[in-house]
């Protein structure tokens, strides 16, 4: 990472120099910066040069949405695997699927926070261009993702409601089937028996599938926010901004007004009071230090 | 959609093949043609960051070396100039150049020169030389149109430009159809002549390598013919969804720029109106007005029933499906104000200029008789205050092609009502106007007044009445398709080629206007083909007209002339 950055620098720092430097301690007028170049280039078939730092950022939020989409694949068989009736209480299943969805949960808002702030762009150059159009495809990816994790969890959601009901129906059912059971006061009993148990076995079923529901319910909505940040940078499709033509003229505008703005904020700041106020304190700031040590030398 | 499909499939190619960043390099006209078929959205799923134009690219210095550029442009000598100039001191990693018509070799050559750097990977002939409007009409957008009006001898070099760009045009068609066609043209167009030439020239002795397709049984047709043919459509006004946007606003690569008619929000100051992308529009683009308006109002009654149960959210359940279909809520939002905007807009442009009344005028001007009513119709809507300068012109001109051989003294009567009550009017346009489009130069039969079968036909229909009196004109290009489905197209009015000839019908039929279509024709095409004929039509033209821009180009040519008699 470092040599990466350090390589970067320096082609950089080659191209600029390239054109400012002057030609003293090179006695064929070759600049070594120059001889580095040409020699880079002349490898054959041209070399795609070292992008920008925020590349990396953006090559990082991309392999974070592939692995979220993994994820979420585990996901979804982990939910097929939840909802077939099993003869164990089902404890794994449930805590496996809670920590899938807390991990995926998390893994987008990280990424969603990442996308918002670093790969934000300011100023009217190209590269910010490109840095806005990667951020605005990033961001429908991950809106994306997020839209089919909410379905995939509403599904289930409904899947679990219908057995809560189906269990709740069942215990109805029971508790009408009892007063007709007069006949056999022993299978009366026995049958009671096998019916409290029953009942406990569904009243803590219930509680179980409540607090699963809760959970998700929690999740979708943390979701929800996500979509709501994420919105404002996707393309609406079919709309004019969609148009590529539309970009270009809005681009060629915005370049000019971003240039405008930059020389105003230029001129404020030179003049600005800031700096004014900064120097002015940090000499007095030397000006008591001086004193200071004045006092000591004397007393 | 096989044109439109064509285009995507290009672009597709382009950039398929290529992996990691790219930007898309593209000339003002090729911005057109891929922005009428791919979506930013798509763009950016193929990893697309960046489009620029050529000439603004030229101007940054900043280097961008972990950019592939792709450039897409066409092959004038100025892209050419402004690609020498990239390629001697690139500013991206690899330059991949696609092209959209065909390269001359001298050009190639100069590309070969300027790389220095050996900076591109590859050289393609794409051939989208064409904007695909819809999924049967093509247009190629050219911005001086005025110059097939006038005769060679006034501006040869210009009039050599416009034919080049229309064999251009049409030859790209033709590669991207894969086929080659045999060439029919109009009999008394000399334009059609020399353009039916010309691209017969290219295809079958010039390029005769590129474009030796596969034989299939029928060859496809292809037919020239002239704008001055049928100079009424053009002038009449719409009154289907399509049509009328374009004659009352405009349209332009599919896109709507109401700012000129008033202020909107910013997000309603542009629209896109295309077939591809909205459903709506796509059922409703050929409904006339009053149909329109109640599919409208359906239209936003589902839409306010949907607003209605998203407010009523009270449970957690509610909430999640709200903000699961957000989205669509959203773009169905978007899309309803849009069409009612566009309703309001237009109606308002109705009330305002009396085009109800005008317009009735005009439909009887071009599709009955009865000289007399004719006239005084007219005199009254020219005494009529409220009626617009654009809208006077228009009845005269209609009035002048229909009549104007039928009474010379009530025809001048008209002219000079006409220039003493619009200020803007430029003497002797209508008289333009029929010296280029009269009834000795026009090819068919305009008003079914020729020959005893159309007369009898037209009587026919008069006794039994139109449905609706706005939309019953018809254009003359339907009863040229007709005619062609019937295989009955005659050689008189429309001759072969040389030696091309072809017996029974073909199966493809690609008509190009000299001078420009209309969306009044481009309807008759969808609905001739939507009919299952068994033969498929397409149809285009160097560019789509309205009444204003046909107009401004008969103003255009009128000047010309004017200049030239002078300085003659």
């Amino acid at each position: 990472m470092i040599l990466k950055e350090l390589r970067r620098r320096s082609l950089l720092g080659g191209l600029c120099k390239t054109n400012t430097m002057k030609d003293q301690s090179f006695a064929n007028g070759e600049s070594r910066y120059r001889l580095q170049l040409r020699f880079l280039l002349n490898k054959g078939a041209a070399t795609v040069g070292l992008p920008p730092a925020w590349v990396d950022v953006s090559e990082e939020i991309a392999s974070n949405v592939q692995r979220a989409r993994v994820k979420m694949n585990e996901l979804a068989k982990a939910h097929a695997k939840a909802l077939m009736p099993s003869f164990g209480d089902g404890k794994e299943d449930q805590q496996n699927i809670e920590a899938l969805t807390t991990e995926i949960t998390n893994l987008l808002k990280k990424t969603e926070k990442k996308l918002l702030q670093k790969l934000s762009a300011a100023g009217p150059s190209e590269d910010s261009n490109v840095r806005k159009n990667v951020q605005r495809q990033l961001a429908t990816d991950l809106q994306n993702l997020s839209m089919e994790l909410r379905k995939k969890q509403s599904t289930y959601l409904k899947c679990l409601r219908q057995q809560m009901e189906d269990a709740a129906d069942l215990e109805m059912n029971l508790n009408g089937n009892r007063p007709k059971e007069e006949d056999d006061d022993l299978d009366d009993m026995i049958f009671s028996e096998h019916q409290m148990a029953r009942l406990k076995q569904s009243e803590v079923y219930t509680v179980e599938r409540e607090r699963e529901i809760q959970q998700i319910v929690e999740s979708v909505n943390e979701l929800a926010q996500i979509m709501k940040d994420l919105s404002v940078l996707v393309i609406d499709q079919g709309t004019i901004v969609d148009r590529i033509d539309y970009n270009i003229q809005n681009v060629a505008t915005t370049v000019e007004e971003g240039l405008k703005q930059l020389q105003k904020a230029e001129r404020t700041q030179k003049q600005g009071g800031m700096v004014m106020c900064a120097t002015v304190l940090v000499i007095m700031c030397f000006v008591m230090l001086v004193l200071l040590i004045l006092k000591e030398i004397i007393f | 959609m096989v044109l439109v499909s064509a285009v995507r499939d290009y672009v597709y190619r382009m950039l398929q093949d290529i992996s990691g960043m790219k930007v898309l390099i593209l000339d003002s006209q090729t911005v057109s043609i891929v922005s009428v078929v791919y979506s930013q959205s798509e763009l950016l799923q193929k990893e697309v960051f960046l489009v620029e134009l050529i000439d603004s690219i030229s101007k940054s210095k900043e280097s961008m070396s972990h950019l592939k550029a792709v450039y897409f442009l066409r092959p004038t000598s100025e892209n050419i100039q402004y690609m020498r100039r990239q390629l001697s001191n690139p500013r991206f990693g690899e330059c991949h150049l696609f092209f959209s018509n065909m390269l001359k070799d001298t050009q190639i050559h100069l590309l070969a020169d300027s790389d220095e750097q050996e900076v591109v990977q590859q050289v393609q002939e794409f051939y989208a030389d064409f904007i695909s409007v819809d999924p049967y009409h093509f247009t190629l957008n050219m911005p001086s149109n005025h110059y097939y009006i006038l005769p060679a001898v006034v501006d040869p070099s210009n009039l050599q430009h416009f034919c080049d760009r229309a064999v251009d045009g049409i030859g790209a068609v033709f590669l991207a159809l894969k086929r080659r066609p045999i060439i029919r043209y109009s009999r008394a167009s000399d334009i059609a002549k020399r353009i039916a030439h010309e691209t017969a020239k290219l295809m079958y002795q010039q390029e005769i390598g590129l474009f030796d397709f596969r034989r299939m049984e029928m060859s496809p047709l292809l037919l020239i013919v002239d704008r001055r043919d049928d100079p009424v459509t053009p002038l009449l006004n719409q009154w289907t969804y399509q049509a009328m946007v374009h004659e009352l606003i405009g349209i332009q690569d599919n896109k709507v720029d109401l700012r000129s008619i008033g202020k909107f929000p910013k997000d309603q100051q542009e629209v896109v109106l295309s077939s591809e992308q909205d459903a709506f529009f796509k059922a409703n683009m050929y409904e006339n007005f009053g149909d329109i308006g109640m599919n409208i109002k359906r239209m936003v009654d589902d839409f306010q029933q949907v607003a209605k149960s998203n407010q009523n959210i009270q449970t957690i359940e509610d909430m999640a499906k709200f903000v699961d279909n957000y989205p669509e809520y959203r773009k169905m939002h978007g899309n309803v104000s849009k069409h009612v905007t566009l309703v309001t807009e237009m109606s308002k442009i109705v009330e305002e200029r009396k085009l109800m009344l005008v317009s009735e005028t005009e439909q009887d001007l071009a599709c009955n008789g009865g000289q007399v009513a004719a006239f005084e119709a007219v005199t009254n809507l020219l005494n009529n205050e409220s009626v617009s300068d654009i809208d006077r012109l228009r009845l005269v001109m209609l009035y002048a092609l229909r009549y104007e051989k039928e009474s010379p003294v009530q025809l001048m009567q008209l002219f000079n009502k006409l220039a003493s009550r619009s200020a803007k009017y430029k003497p002797g346009l209508v008289q333009f106007l029929l010296k280029q489009a009269g009834a000795d130069k026009r090819t068919g039969d305009l008003y079914g007044n020729r020959d005893f079968l159309n007369i009898a036909r037209n009587m026919a229909r008069g006794l039994k009445g139109v449905e609706n009196v706005y939309t019953q004109h018809q254009p003359l290009l339907f009863q040229t398709m007709e005619s062609i489905i019937k295989g009955r197209l005659r050689d008189v009015d429309y001759p072969y080629v040389g030696n091309h000839f072809q017996q029974g019908r073909p199966q493809e039929v690609v008509i190009f206007i000299i001078g420009g279509t209309t969306y009044e024709e481009s309807r008759s095409v969808a609905q001739l083909n939507a009919s299952n004929s068994g033969i498929r039509f397409i149809i285009g033209g160097t560019a789509v007209l309205n009444s204003k821009r046909f107009l401004k180009d008969l103003e255009e040519a009128q000047g010309i002339a004017r200049s030239n008699a002078n300085v003659v």
